[in-house]
């Protein structure tokens, strides 16, 4: 059976108007369970999907185990120091073979029937194999490996065998942008341990939107930026930042930190004990990387969108947040940080703190980012009101961080793939018409 | 003496009796958003309040965990839901706590481990949500009373998927 799906080719979602700067999102977007359905197909099994960080399987049999694109999956390191991306599903018979969400393995074995995995994804033994006829090979049966590839220790997997692109070439101009971040050590950067797990009731959409809107957070943030003030937070020293599309449906925000960065830019607020320090971990910087380049990495806050469902913020601590959607009113979040390696053992005590203060389901800004999500998805059941709109900087050269140009690109995109377009894209004549600052 | 109970007995029913009460009264006094009241009159001035992540579980001390409040950062927390800048929090939400299974772990004279389990009814913008946790409390001893030095609450759920957040305290 066929099921007949909302067809948006005849039926536009997505109103983009470069004449009247106008742009438009029909709410449907986000309420329809048929478009929910139709995303899954054209985009989630078709793009590159963040998996994890190399830092979360750092040696020969780490794994961990977890869903992406509504797909259980494993990542794991084999033996061979191979990082493999793995359906978490027994060839034989279908259940999971990997049920802990992270750990050591020599191989995986499922509980159903026994069958055993190497962690390079070899079957190596199967009960009772006179069941077998001469024509069964254990070749045939090891578990089914996706295709994948790390950027910067950033491991992506795509469930499209005939995704035309290369994991950078997908990533198109974010690749700068995660260099910005994986430039913050020398000896690499790792997942911290401890995850936040939580979601909204909201469709997935509105929580990528929401983590590239910078217009809403003296609004919404209030209480964050009060309590900023009141630990000796001063206004950033230099004004400006921008807004930019980074090529197929990736977007960023580039600004000066309204706070400080325990990396390498040192303010009152973290207490004079730790000036010294970073002070000098920004005077090698410097040094590594000339001056202009050392302040975009150590003395610059980013919002990292890429598309479909990866956000990485890097402002008084580094999060990467995973949005999974759960048909068309639901999202599940995780949330992990980022951090040097070779971090001080107080200086990560710092980040952490920070890091809790804004960031996660009981910071001073997100249950309020999740609340209004929330919100939104409520007043979309008023359908009198039929359109979003996310038109602001249409009208400028080059956006602000308070314009709505990363969210526009998302949509692009998400309108380019759900028209079945393969999302080929001149970058160039792209960077022409909205910006890509340089 | 209390009937058909060794002096010891007797001594240790009124301390659980004395800590339960105290659980029950910090546990009203968070229902009926008498934070200030609580922080001012129960914990001490090095309290520390936290909730590890629900993956690990306060198993490794270096992971992050969801909330790790200093005396300072609690205070914040306190005046941000009082004074109705907490969006998620305005109309607050109704709360229900029950407090269960009070277990005086360990007696150090001016300090007590205690072990608690914790659920936390919340109601509010439309939701209901139940957390699930125990309480580990170390409470230091002053006079007749206590104050909590230390309060951690391990959510035994696996995921906050369903809540979305933790807006209020535990």
């Amino acid at each position: 059976m066929t099921i007949e799906l909302h067809r948006p080719v005849d039926d536009p979602i997505v109103y983009d108007d470069l004449e009247r700067l106008s742009f438009r999102v029909d709410r449907r977007a986000y309420t329809d369970e048929d478009l929910a359905a139709q995303e899954m197909t054209r985009i989630f099994d078709r793009c590159w999907l963040y998996v994890g960080h190399e830092s979360e399987v750092p040696g020969p049999g780490s794994y961990v185990s977890r869903d992406v694109g509504g797909r259980p999956v494993v990542l794991a390191r084999g033996s061979d120091g191979v990082i493999r991306v793995f359906a978490n599903s027994c060839p034989h018979r279908g259940a999971l073979i990997c049920s802990q969400p992270a750990g050591q393995a020599r191989s995986f074995r499922c509980p159903y029937h026994d069958w055993t995995f190497s962690n390079r994804g070899d079957l190596v033994g199967v009960p009772i194999p006179d069941g077998y006829g001469p024509g069964f090979r254990k070749a045939d049966f090891g578990l089914a490996r996706h295709r994948s590839d790390s950027y910067r220790g950033f491991v992506f997997v795509t469930f499209d065998p005939e995704q035309p692109r290369t994991l950078t070439e997908y990533l198109a101009g974010a690749t700068e942008y995660l260099d910005l971040i994986d430039d913050q050590s020398e000896v690499g950067m790792e997942v911290i341990q401890g995850a936040q797990l939580h979601g909204a009731r909201a469709n997935w959409k509105l929580m990528m939107e929401n983590s590239v809107d910078i217009y809403h957070f003296r609004a919404l943030h209030k209480r964050y930026v009060s309590y900023m003030e009141s630990l000796g937070s001063v206004p950033p020293r230099r004004r400006g930042g921008f807004g930019c599309a980074l090529g197929l449906g990736h977007g960023a925000n580039e600004l000066p930190p309204a706070a400080a960065r325990p990396l390498a830019y040192w303010t009152p607020m973290f207490g004079d004990e730790f000036r010294p320090r970073i002070e000098a971990t920004a005077a090698r910087f410097v040094d590594r990387f000339g001056a202009e380049r050392a302040e975009r990495i150590t003395g610059t806050n980013r919002a990292l969108l890429i598309f479909p469902n990866l956000m990485i913020i890097d402002a008084i601590a580094i999060t990467i947040r995973k949005i999974d959607p759960i048909g068309a009113g639901q999202m599940a979040i995780t949330s992990v940080a980022l951090a040097p390696k070779d971090e001080d053992p107080d200086i990560r005590e710092l980040r952490k703190s920070h890091y809790l203060t804004f960031l996660g389901p009981a910071g001073f800004a997100t249950p309020d980012d999740i609340e209004i999500i929330e919100s939104c998805q409520r007043g979309y059941l008023n359908r009198t009101v039929r359109y979003s709109d996310l038109s602001r900087g249409m009208n400028k050269e080059v956006p602000e961080t308070t314009d709505e140009l990363p969210a526009r690109e998302f949509w692009r995109q998400w309108d380019r793939l759900m028209h079945g377009d393969d999302g080929h894209l001149d970058l160039a004549r792209r960077a022409g018409t909205h910006g890509v600052p340089r | 003496m209390t009937a058909g109970l060794t002096v010891d007995e007797a001594a240790q029913v009124r301390l659980w009796h004395r800590v339960s009460q105290f659980l029950f009264r910090e546990a009203r006094l968070l229902d009926e958003w008498r934070l200030r009241e609580w922080y001012d009159e129960m914990l001490t001035d090095d309290i520390r309040y936290s909730v590890p992540a629900t993956d690990v579980r306060g198993g490794t001390a270096d992971a992050l965990g969801l909330i790790d409040d200093d005396a300072a950062r609690l205070r914040q927390r306190i005046e941000q839901l009082l004074n109705g800048e907490v969006w998620c929090e305005n109309p607050r939400s109704r709360t229900n706590r029950m407090i269960t299974n009070v277990e005086i772990l360990t007696d150090r004279g001016t300090h007590l481990d205690v072990a608690a389990n914790l659920v936390v009814y919340r109601f509010g913008h439309g939701r209901s949500d139940a957390y699930v946790g125990k309480c580990r409390v170390e409470l230091v001893v002053e006079g007749e009373s206590f104050r909590v030095r230390s309060r951690v609450v391990v959510l035994d759920h696996e995921t906050l998927y369903e809540h979305g957040k933790l807006s209020i305290i535990l």
